[in-house]
């Protein structure tokens, strides 16, 4: 078994900012442990570091036994990446390099078909045969069963972007929970799961005896699987021996005697400059007293030069203000609504103030009948309309505003757009900060996190004034805090919410529930029903 | 150059490619080919057991397009 080893991390942003500072923590072998911090705290920069893909400025990472990792990206890859890339990507280098060396080889014989190339071909081969890279493709096999329902030879030259986020993550998962790799980084591998999917992930963690050091912002996941909890908050990083039920608790106490201590030094800091001060007086007086001055100086510089106790970390202000405004009392009628392929007509009325979660497996359809509900174009059948002076405003699952990526947050407020008024950079700064936003208000959208592009979306919904909330997946890339800041602003938002989630613990505090069945039936539901299966369709 | 090899017993690596190069080059004996097959199967040695048949074809076959020097 692995383990991981960080000692005296130091990261710097390119602003100058320290993100990370004397960073240290060992996951020992066999160990679930949870990395969480707000959104922009540095969990992924530290992850990439553990991952080597980033040279940290001070420290080291020391780690045994194979490291996979999962990357973040993972459940949105939109590019031409296929499932055979996908895995061979996922494997140990040494697979990696030999598979590389079997494609250009297999080029080079494309080109010329002379001795030279067909013995670098052979050579080629053998290495793949001697790293293992046979055996890689059996495993490869059973992983797109196990994920996707076919084999390996069926679906390898099957583009990435044709599976869906939650089959994306599964097919990674799968791959690296039975490679040969014993140590695995996974940043948010829970995202794009439903709720099966999530519960499959959880069995799986917890009966794996890997190393793992997870990414989560799922309150259930997390205090089902993590037997430790890592936190990055104030430019370092601690750890929590228990799981996460008592997490909360241990910050808590944490936190106080962080306060504590530093209260205690700033008395002491404070009392020996008051004695340095009424020295210096006496010294002037009395030559007696030089030395008892000069000794007081030197012990007043010892003191600061080793310098205060870390302060108590700030705690992240997130003030939601979803407004809305009164609507008609039928705020959602749908009459025998059908979306094409995807379900069985249904009818359904969704009243001013109702908040309805709306629940079902992946590929159900649940997205598209918000999409269609925010009036973008969706091939449907049967009727849709909403009441009087209901203004739909929409979350996109995966964040997919291409026309952002290479602006500003506060250039994208300041312009406006139908339907919300720009702001000048006052108050778009004002609003930003709110969102705990403000740091990142100049920074392009793409270099945002997801939390913070998630956080700003919300803030979009806000200035909008949107009446219906159509919200496709809102807390998945929230930290927990930010999470709850959601929940306290939907429940003072006087308007109609719909969304749709696959968060057990955001899901509770839904009235009632839409739940898109496998079988491709609408229907309702007072209680949360998370046990729909994955549909099955003709692929 | 080729090499001396000893004889490879029911290997279909080489059986079958020598029946096949033979078809295909009807002016070389069909013990040259043989012996043209053996080295490059030698040559090939631990190459993947699933991809011999078709590395040691394509090789001799190179071999046997290639001008005498």
């Amino acid at each position: 078994m692995g383990y991981v080893d960080v000692s005296g991390i130091r990261h710097t942003l390119p602003d100058g900012r320290v993100l990370l500072d004397d960073v240290s923590f060992r996951i020992g072998e066999g160990a679930r442990a949870a990395l969480i911090g707000e959104n922009g705290a540095g969990k992924t920069t530290l992850l990439r570091i553990i991952a080597g893909d980033l040279l940290p400025e001070a420290g080291a990472v020391a780690r045994t036994g194979g490291l996979g990792v999962m990357r973040q990206f993972i459940g949105s890859v939109r590019d031409d990446t296929n499932v055979q890339r996908f895995l061979v990507d996922l494997s140990p280098p040494a697979v990696r390099e030999a598979w590389d060396a079997v494609e250009a080889a297999e080029l080079a014989l494309m080109e010329s078909d002379d001795e030279r190339a067909q013995m670098a071909y052979a050579h080629a081969l053998s290495h793949w045969g001697d790293v293992g890279g046979y055996e890689a493709e059996v495993t490869w096999d059973t992983v797109t069963v196990a994920a996707l329902g076919m084999p390996y030879e069926g679906c390898k030259y099957r583009e990435l972007s044709t599976l869906s986020g939650g089959e994306q993550k599964r097919l990674a998962l799968e791959g690296l929970l039975r490679g040969p790799d014993e140590v695995l980084l996974l940043d948010e591998p829970d995202n794009y799961l439903d709720v099966p999917g999530k519960r499959w992930l959880e069995e799986r963690l917890l009966e794996t005896r890997k190393t793992v050091l997870f990414v989560s912002h799922d309150r259930e996941l997390l205090g089902r699987v993590a037997d430790r909890v890592v936190t990055v908050e104030g430019g370092s990083a601690w750890v929590h021996g228990g799981g996460f039920v008592s997490y909360h608790e241990a910050r808590s106490a944490r936190h106080e005697r962080l306060a504590e201590l530093r209260r205690r030094w700033d008395e002491e800091h404070q009392r020996l400059i008051d004695l340095v001060r009424t020295l210096q007086q006496q010294a002037a007086n009395s030559p007696d007293m030089a030395n008892r001055y000069h000794a007081m100086q030197t012990r007043l510089a010892k003191f600061e030069a080793i310098g205060p106790p870390p302060e108590r970390p700030p705690e992240q202000k997130v003030a939601m203000r979803l407004r809305g405004g009164r609507t008609g009392v039928r705020a959602v009628i749908a009459e025998q609504l059908e979306l094409t392929g995807l379900m069985k007509p249904f009818d359904a009325e969704i009243w001013y103030g109702d908040r309805v979660g709306v629940l079902g497996a992946n590929g159900a359809g649940k997205s598209h009948f918000l999409r269609l509900l925010a009036g973008q174009e969706v091939a449907h059948t049967g009727g849709c309309r909403l009441g009087a002076r209901v203004v739909p405003g929409f979350f996109a699952q995966t964040h997919a505003h291409p026309e952002w990526q290479e602006r500003t947050p506060v250039d994208l407020l300041w312009h406006g757009e139908p339907g919300r008024p720009g702001v000048d950079r006052g108050r778009a700064m004002a609003a930003l900060r709110r969102y705990g936003l403000a740091d990142s208000g100049d920074q392009l959208f793409r270099t945002l996190s997801g939390g913070q592009q998630a956080r700003f979306q919300i803030l979009l919904l806000e200035l909008s004034g949107a009446t219906l909330l159509l919200l496709d997946e809102p807390t998945d890339n929230l930290d927990v805090l930010s999470a709850e800041a959601l929940e306290e602003a939907l429940t003072a938002f006087d308007g109609t919410v719909l969304a749709v989630t696959h968060d057990r613990w955001f899901a509770r505090s839904f009235d009632r529930f839409l739940v898109f069945g496998a079988d491709g039936r609408v229907y309702e539901s007072t209680e949360p029903v998370f046990d729909e299966t994955r549909v099955q369709r003709a692929r | 150059m080729t090499l001396a090899v000893r004889r490879i017993v029911l290997d279909p690596a080489i059986s079958s490619a020598i029946l096949r190069l033979s078809a295909e080059f009807p002016d070389v004996g069909r013990r040259s080919i043989g012996l043209v097959v053996r080295t490059c199967r030698e040559e090939l040695r631990g190459s993947p057991t699933d991809a011999l048949p078709e590395l040691v074809e394509r090789l001799a076959r190179q071999r046997l397009h290639a001008p005498a020097l």
